[in-house]
């Protein structure tokens, strides 16, 4: 029972970090039809960010959050100004060609400046151990983890659903050339949507040190993960992207308990399972 | 004498290389109304995006309130002052009812009380998603949310298309009353010949892509030869 629980725990954090860096991308995919690659490009920026300010220039932690947000989304927005914008109406495999070729210059960047190692992070102290709960063990970052995610996506869903930015971007994402007939400026739109994705990825990456590690190769390894969880969840969808993440992150961290034979090649399964049952995603509408 | 609302001059448009309006001019005074009238295919859904500014535009020039908006992109044309009834009626279908008429909605005569006012069938449905509407609830929404826009310009591309009869008239009288009180321009591309001419001053009817006829309405009306020869439809006699 308590393993099952502690399972739950991890995979449900897993699948936090996953949502982080995944919203973003969903909402873009299915606002502009751009298949952005390079998205955990700007999760990585985020976490070597967080770790050069935390390492190098001792900042706090918690201080390098906000900092990592803000300069993925700076970053996001300046790619998107001077390359993604001009590929919107390319079709898929220029836009793939052109984001995969700033996945592996960001990889290449990170290795020249970081070296491949894996980067340390250090912690607060009052984030490090565990609170003892009925006989069962609780990590304290992956408490705060899943709290701050939490926080994150209430923001999140009540932006998106609650407020006239929120409803222009699900009507662009519905149907851009009436949203634009309609006076939907869906450009700059885009442009901004695009930044805050880009920010929350980078705000998932510095969360993601502690969790999953961090080297040159993150920018690779978790857009597989964030391309099955949009896939699975549906394009602009950010309940699906939400149910997406969790399942896929307990379903991850359930196989590697249960069934290490079968390692990572679970989730690709569950993958598999779920686009043959749902091809437009769990809650998907095309 | 002031400038027209909206001027076409010459305009040749259409999709990538194919043209399909060629030699397009005509004047729209404000508050004026205008019947476009032809046979399935002959450019007059290209005319209305043409002036929204979703079509390529080889030719000529379009001129809104003495400005040249020919390079304008869509949006742009919409704060204008052009508000748009798609063909298709093209409802956010994962946006409430309520959702879709205050998503792009600016300020003026327009609000959602008004709306509901004009079709209060809308009012019923204002928590209900653009997908769970019939054809009819659509249309209607499709034309509160252009109006919602407080447009000056009302473009409505076959708003009675593929509706049932007592649902066209119900439309067509809030239409009527809506452009009686609103004394707002608009530009009716229509398959119901009779009830377009009667419903606007003017009319131009397209073939192939040209203006072949352009006069007052009440005048085609009631010229039933040429009605025949122009529009190849005979009206019931009434």
């Amino acid at each position: 029972m308590s393993a099952l629980l502690g399972m739950l725990f991890d995979g449900v954090a897993y699948g936090m970090l996953l949502f982080l860096m995944s919203v973003g991308l969903s909402v873009t995919l299915g606002m502009m039809n751009f298949v952005n690659l390079a998205h955990c490009s700007f999760a990585m920026l985020g976490g070597y960010l967080a770790v050069t300010l935390m390492n190098g220039w001792g900042w706090p932690f918690f201080a390098t959050l906000p900092v990592a947000f803000v300069a993925a989304a700076v970053a996001s927005i300046v790619l998107e100004r001077l390359f993604f914008r001009r590929f919107y109406n390319a079709g898929d495999l220029p836009q793939c060609l052109l984001t995969i070729g700033i996945v592996f210059v960001s990889i290449a960047g990170a290795a020249y400046i970081y070296g491949t190692d894996q980067q340390p992070v250090h912690l607060p102290d009052y984030l490090n151990g565990s609170i003892a709960f009925h006989g069962m063990e609780f990590a304290v970052y992956r408490l705060f983890l899943i709290a701050t995610a939490a926080l994150v996506t209430l923001v999140l869903a009540v932006g998106v659903e609650k407020t006239r930015f929120g409803a222009q971007v699900r009507a662009a994402v519905n149907n851009q050339r009436m949203a634009r007939g309609l006076g939907i400026d869906v450009d700059t739109l885009f442009a901004v949507t695009f930044a805050l994705g880009g920010g929350l990825a980078g705000l998932g990456g510095a969360l993601a040190i502690n969790m999953l590690g961090l080297d040159p190769s993150f920018a690779l390894t978790y857009v597989i993960y964030v391309l099955i969880v949009v896939s699975i969840g549906g394009l602009g969808s950010i309940a699906g992207t939400f149910a997406a993440a969790m399942l896929l992150g307990i379903a991850d961290v359930a196989g590697k308990y249960y069934i290490p034979a079968l390692g990572s090649v679970l989730i690709y399964l569950v993958m598999l399972t779920m686009i043959m049952w749902r091809p437009t995603g769990l809650f998907g509408r095309r | 004498m002031p400038d027209p609302l909206l001027s076409l001059a010459d305009i040749r448009a259409g999709y990538g290389a194919g043209i399909v309006l060629e030699d397009v001019t005509f004047d729209l005074p404000e508050s004026g109304s205008l019947a476009v009238l032809g046979r399935n295919g002959v450019g007059k859904s290209t005319l209305i995006l043409t002036i929204m500014g979703m079509t390529h535009i080889g030719r000529g020039r379009i001129v809104w309130r003495g400005e040249d908006i020919t390079a304008y992109p869509p949006h742009r044309r919409a704060r204008a002052g052009i508000g748009w009834v798609a063909q298709e009626r093209e409802i956010f279908s994962n946006l409430t009812v309520e959702e879709n008429l205050t998503v792009a909605s600016r300020q003026g005569r327009w609000d959602l009380p008004s709306v509901y006012d004009l079709f209060p069938r809308l009012a019923e449905r204002r928590r209900h998603l653009g997908n769970q509407l019939s054809g009819g609830e659509q249309q209607m929404l499709a034309i509160a949310r252009a109006l919602m826009t407080n447009p000056a310009l009302l473009l409505l591309d076959e708003p009675l298309e593929g509706l049932a009869p007592i649902v066209v008239e119900e439309l067509a009288a809030a239409v009527r009353r809506m452009t009686g009180e609103a004394a707002g321009a608009f530009i009716l591309v229509e398959q119901h010949a009779d009830i377009a001419l009667s419903l606007t001053q003017s009319v131009i009817v397209l073939e192939r892509g040209r203006i072949v006829h352009s006069g007052p309405s009440a005048g085609l009306l009631a010229d039933h030869a040429a009605m025949d020869r122009l529009i190849g439809l005979r009206l019931a006699e009434a």
